[in-house]
């Protein structure tokens, strides 16, 4: 038999916390990395056949510098980490003739709005949306919206700059929020880019879908309850069960409606995550990304005889045989730890405590003392997270909970 | 044996990898070598750093690796969680 196919090119934000999952997947693998970066490596002349700099915001520049580097050292299979990286991995793909979703379609998937716009033409039920453009009067604009609803960036992940507005004077504050936020986060932004989407908001229990798809085919991996409300003014990720609460029949709406949506983005290949609301009208698709679940989530899901989600993710890529793609029987949770209020972290107390609590596998502060932290909507980081596994997503939920209680968190 | 390689990557972490790494305000410690395998301790900017797996595995293992193929593996025994000034931190895109 001939060696199996190898070398993988990750890319990775300096920004991620995807880093270290992935990393650890491909050498558990035997996977030889060639790791891409937006800046560049202190080590890169030292190791240039394994450490790569690309411009992520020029997807075609990247693949051709690409394109030269497997000239000499050909590439296997291209992993983007997160959502940065899913429109220059399909770029490079494509260049390089790897199986791999396509550039249009990871891009639309990429586009909050296009990702609406195809999927409402496609009949898969999706809040009712509208473009604002950031150089419109939001006075004026604030007149033709229905409330409440919802004002979101277009390209930010997770729920950075997403704002609920109940009213007209909530919209004008909420957008110029949100514009305020652009500005400094993607000034890089082109002017016919530099837009809100406003969307319906949709009430309801709010559910995440992790999915594999392999030639086309959605595998469902894991839907998680997100047992804290969502219903603004901002929408701050807290806590992740696995496996749902929600009745059999609902968790199968969810995966038929999933499975549309990635159709309809012509999405085929590798992971996705998938944000979904639902109630008595259904499930509703509020976002497909083409890629796994953010943060140090990742570490609540373990398949057949303890694969992580990145050794799934990496065998996929590389065409490698999946052993299992069944996730471990017992419940699985984790508290993404949010910022309470903006300053500068001077300590961190109770984790140890925390850590002893029944249930709780580890607590993961990401946070540094003397670091600044900025809540939502404005940040885009978590103190930390904590992980828990027990026999019932109840017990994990308790558990998370518990240890949160006990952490306390000095700013100053 | 043991000695021999432990000078020897000592040497290449002294000429090749400190000057590097200092490059971030960072710098790597060798702790030990065992039975062919190095363990380092990373400190400065590299401790806790967002990157420090891709600097370990795709840098200082590779490098130790071609200038001394002996090595089967190099090991992390770094707190990173103690880290206090990491050149990169994580967060969302």
């Amino acid at each position: 038999m001939p060696p199996l196919a190898s070398r993988l090119l990750l890319l990775l934000p300096t920004t991620t916390y995807r880093t270290e999952a992935f990393v650890e997947a491909a050498t558990k693998l035997g996977v030889e990395l060639v790791c891409a970066s937006e800046r560049p490596s202190t080590l890169e002349q030292l190791a240039p056949d394994s450490l790569v700099t690309l411009d992520f915001a020029d997807p075609l520049a990247s693949a051709e510098t690409i394109a030269r580097f497997a000239r000499r050292r050909p590439i296997d299979a291209v992993v983007p980490v997160d959502d940065l990286t899913t429109v220059v991995a399909a770029a490079i793909s494509q260049r390089l003739g790897l199986k791999a979703n396509s550039l249009p379609a990871v891009s639309i998937a990429r586009d909050k709005h296009a990702m609406r716009r195809c999927l409402a033409d496609a009949g898969v039920p999706v809040p009712r949306f509208r473009l604002v453009r950031l150089a419109d009067d939001p006075v004026a604009r604030a007149e033709d919206v229905e409330y409440p609803c919802v004002l979101k960036p277009l390209s930010l992940s997770a729920s950075r700059g997403v704002i609920r507005a109940n009213d007209a004077r909530e919209f004008v504050t909420a957008f110029r929020r949100i514009a305020a936020i652009l500005e400094t986060a993607d000034a890089s932004l082109p002017d016919d880019a530099r837009a809100l989407l406003v969307e319906e908001f949709i009430p309801g229990r709010e559910v995440a879908l992790e999915g594999l798809l392999i030639g086309g085919t959605l595998h469902v991996l894991a839907i998680f309850d997100k047992p804290d409300p969502l219903d603004g003014p901002f929408f701050e990720e807290t806590i992740y069960v696995t496996p749902s609460r929600v009745p059999d029949t609902a968790q199968a709406r969810i995966a038929a409606v999933t499975r549309d949506a990635c159709s309809a983005l012509e999405l085929t290949e590798g992971p996705i995550h998938a944000e979904l609301r639902e109630n008595e009208r259904g499930p509703f698709v509020l976002e497909v990304a083409a890629r796994s679940i953010g943060g140090l989530c990742s570490r609540t899901l373990s398949f057949g005889t303890g694969l992580s989600l990145e050794e799934l993710i990496l065998c996929h890529a590389l065409g490698r045989p999946l052993e299992s793609l069944e996730r471990e029987r017992r419940a699985a949770g984790v508290m993404m730890i949010p910022i309470p209020r903006a300053g500068r972290l001077a300590a961190v107390h109770g984790a140890d405590e925390a850590a002893a609590v029944d249930g709780v596998e580890e607590v993961a502060i990401t946070m540094h003392p003397g670091q600044e932290v900025i809540p939502l909507p404005e940040g885009w980081q978590y103190l930390g997270f904590i992980f828990a596994r027990a026999e019932t997503p109840v017990t994990v939920e308790q558990a998370l909970r518990q240890a949160h209680a006990r952490l306390h968190f000095d700013i100053e | 044996m043991s000695v021999e390689l432990k000078t020897r990557v000592q040497e290449l972490i002294d000429s090749m990898i400190n000057p590097a790494v200092a490059g971030h305000g960072g710098y790597v410690e060798l702790i030990d070598v065992q039975d062919n395998r190095v363990y380092l301790q990373m400190g400065g900017g590299c401790q806790g750093c967002g990157a420090a797996d891709i600097t370990l595995k795709s840098g200082i293992e590779r490098l130790i690796k071609e200038e001394i193929p002996e090595v089967t593996e190099v090991l992390d025994t770094t707190d990173h969680a103690a880290g206090n000034n990491p050149y990169y931190t994580p967060g969302k895109a």
